[in-house]
């Protein structure tokens, strides 16, 4: 049944599925995992490295994109929607800024991405974006903001969120440690998404990037060194956790 | 409409008959018509006879003679002289035909276990040529065998490569030939896509992939999942090795895994774990575990070539 309403994505099937949209959200889940991470002062985005061919670049193979200076992104799914979504939001936030003079609001351009999706699910003879994206960023009020956006267009706002291979793993882990305390400071929730991703990713640190914003500061991405730094000071402080457990019930 | 081979009236469909009985038989248009449709036939025949050169001739000859399947010794160029079963007496047989059901047995019963390699076939058909053995990657094409070093009758085929029509009967020769069938079992996975899948269920209730298994008459065993219904059928190469043994008694089970992902996928792959379970191969797998990493090891050794997906 499902086949004859694949064809054309503007026809619904009898019980109200838009199936192309569906699949598309099928090819987010090949993408490698990303999260995103909103803390008081910070908002941080990890992403799991792709592993790349012996020959290739390592450079242009980025899951972490700027938008603008006090803006940037992380999807999953298909990398040349990718690549079309986030120059179309690029020059978007150069538009507005010129026309407007002021930088875009992270919801603004949030729902930009997500009008553009949603104008794909609602053309003939085009499909649908097949990326989810993580849009974080400061406004000019200096409130940190983490949405996500889908192939059907839909954007919310989250504390906290996974997209992504592993997505419902690593949002179960989010679920159960993001509280007050986990992002009391800028460095706690960076080892909270460094510890998400651990959960997931094969071979540790050496698979994970990590970007993060702060208040009125530019874009920073972490090298492979200072990740190192994270990842083995989040073992060390398992391992204190365990020897604690162990005295306990000895 | 049916046809019988009984019905006189065209008897003379089935058989080209002497020519003197075609200058006799008149009467009826289709009768008629049938006769001067075979007499152009024959003389087409003749006239292709007259045509065919010695050229032709040789022409055929190499292409039997490229399609021809050869079972070499391990990593050598020579041939066995006696079949893969007479030189290696088995009394359970594994054979992957297929990516999925190869990567299967690659991480799940080769790594429990040191298995020797005792040949490989080698063929060419329009769809593949098999590859050389030393560097086994998913996406090549080969057929290798193996048996296992600490028990030398279990013996395992990896079959990645399409075998064509012409060539199954002689790729069963050069396997099974006259050996004794004793004592055997054999043990077919494969894959196919689900839409070869009849039923008279929805399609949407269908949670692919799912096992079905087809076993020979002599096989008592337990089976793992449920039976092949009708009218679904077997292809290829795991068709000719379940005919094979249930001509020749042996006890043999097909299980056969419908899966709408063609391509070398974790999930397909893992839809054959039930057969873990089943007797002939509960002795052979040890590590669970650590079969699962290696899976995963293969699975992103292959989709490290694609870049669709970031």
């Amino acid at each position: 049944m499902a086949s004859r309403y694949d064809r054309a994505i503007t026809v619904f099937s009898p019980d109200g599925h838009l199936f192309q949209v569906e699949y598309a959200q099928e090819a987010v889940k090949k993408g490698s995992t990303a999260v995103g991470i909103r803390g008081t002062n910070i908002v941080v985005l990890g992403v799991e490295k792709k592993s790349v061919a012996k020959l290739q670049d390592e450079r242009t193979v980025r899951k972490i994109c700027a938008l603008d200076d006090h803006v940037c992104m992380a999807f999953a799914g298909l990398t040349a929607d990718a690549r079309v979504v986030i120059n179309r939001a690029r020059v978007e936030c150069q538009s507005h800024k010129l026309t407007v003079e002021d930088p875009v609001t992270v919801e603004y351009i949030t729902r930009f991405i997500a009008t553009l999706k949603q104008k794909y699910t609602q053309s003939n003879g085009r499909r649908p974006f097949g990326i989810s994206a993580l849009i974080v960023g400061f406004d000019d009020d200096g409130i940190p903001r983490l949405y996500q956006t889908d192939p059907s267009g839909t954007y919310h706002a989250w504390k906290a969120n996974a997209i992504g291979r592993s997505a419902k793993t690593v949002r179960e882990f989010l679920e159960k440690n993001y509280t007050e305390d986990a992002i009391a400071n800028d460095n706690e929730a960076i080892k909270l998404a460094i510890r998400a991703l651990l959960e997931v990713v094969q071979s540790g640190g050496k698979n994970i990037e990590l970007a993060i914003i702060r208040r009125n500061q530019p874009l920073k991405m972490f090298s492979a060194k200072e990740i190192e730094l994270q990842v083995n000071e989040i073992e060390k402080e398992k391992e204190e956790a365990e020897r604690k457990k162990s005295k306990k019930t000895v | 409409m049916k046809i019988s081979f009984n019905d006189k009236s065209l008897q003379t469909t089935f058989e080209y008959p002497p020519e003197s009985s075609l200058q006799e038989e008149e009467g009826e248009a289709e009768e008629s018509e049938e006769e001067e449709q075979e007499e152009e036939e024959d003389e087409e025949e003749d006239e292709e006879g007259r045509r065919e050169t010695p050229e032709d001739r040789e022409v055929r000859r190499q292409l039997a003679r490229k399609r021809e399947v050869r079972l070499l010794r391990r990593q050598t160029k020579t041939s066995l002289e006696v079949s893969l079963l007479e030189k290696y007496p088995c009394s359970k047989f594994i054979i992957a035909i297929g990516n999925n059901a190869v990567a299967f047995v690659s991480s799940f019963i080769m790594n429990s276990g040191v298995w020797e390699e005792v040949g490989c076939a080698k063929l060419w058909n329009e769809w593949c040529r098999t590859t050389d053995t030393i560097h086994l990657s998913p996406t090549e094409a080969f057929c290798v065998f193996y048996h296992l070093k600490s028990n030398p009758s279990v013996l395992l085929c990896q079959c990645s490569c399409y075998v064509a029509e012409d060539q199954q009967f002689q790729w069963l020769e050069k396997v099974f030939g006259s050996c004794s069938r004793k004592n055997m079992q054999v043990t077919v996975l494969t894959c196919r896509h689900v839409t070869d899948y009849k039923t008279a269920e929805s399609t949407s209730s269908l949670h692919t992939p799912f096992l079905k298994a087809l076993k020979t008459q002599n096989f008592r065993e337990p089976l793992c999942c449920s039976l092949l219904e009708q009218p679904n059928i077997v292809h290829d190469l795991p068709a000719a090795v379940l005919s094979y043994c249930q001509v020749w008694k042996i006890p043999a089970v097909l299980y056969l895994c419908y899966t709408d992902v063609m391509k070398l996928d974790l999930i397909t792959v893992e839809a054959f774990k039930p057969v873990l379970s089943s007797r002939s191969l509960k002795g052979l797998v040890k590590n669970i575990p650590q079969s699962t990493e290696i899976l995963k090891k293969l699975m992103t050794t292959n989709e490290i070539q694609s870049n669709i997906y970031t």
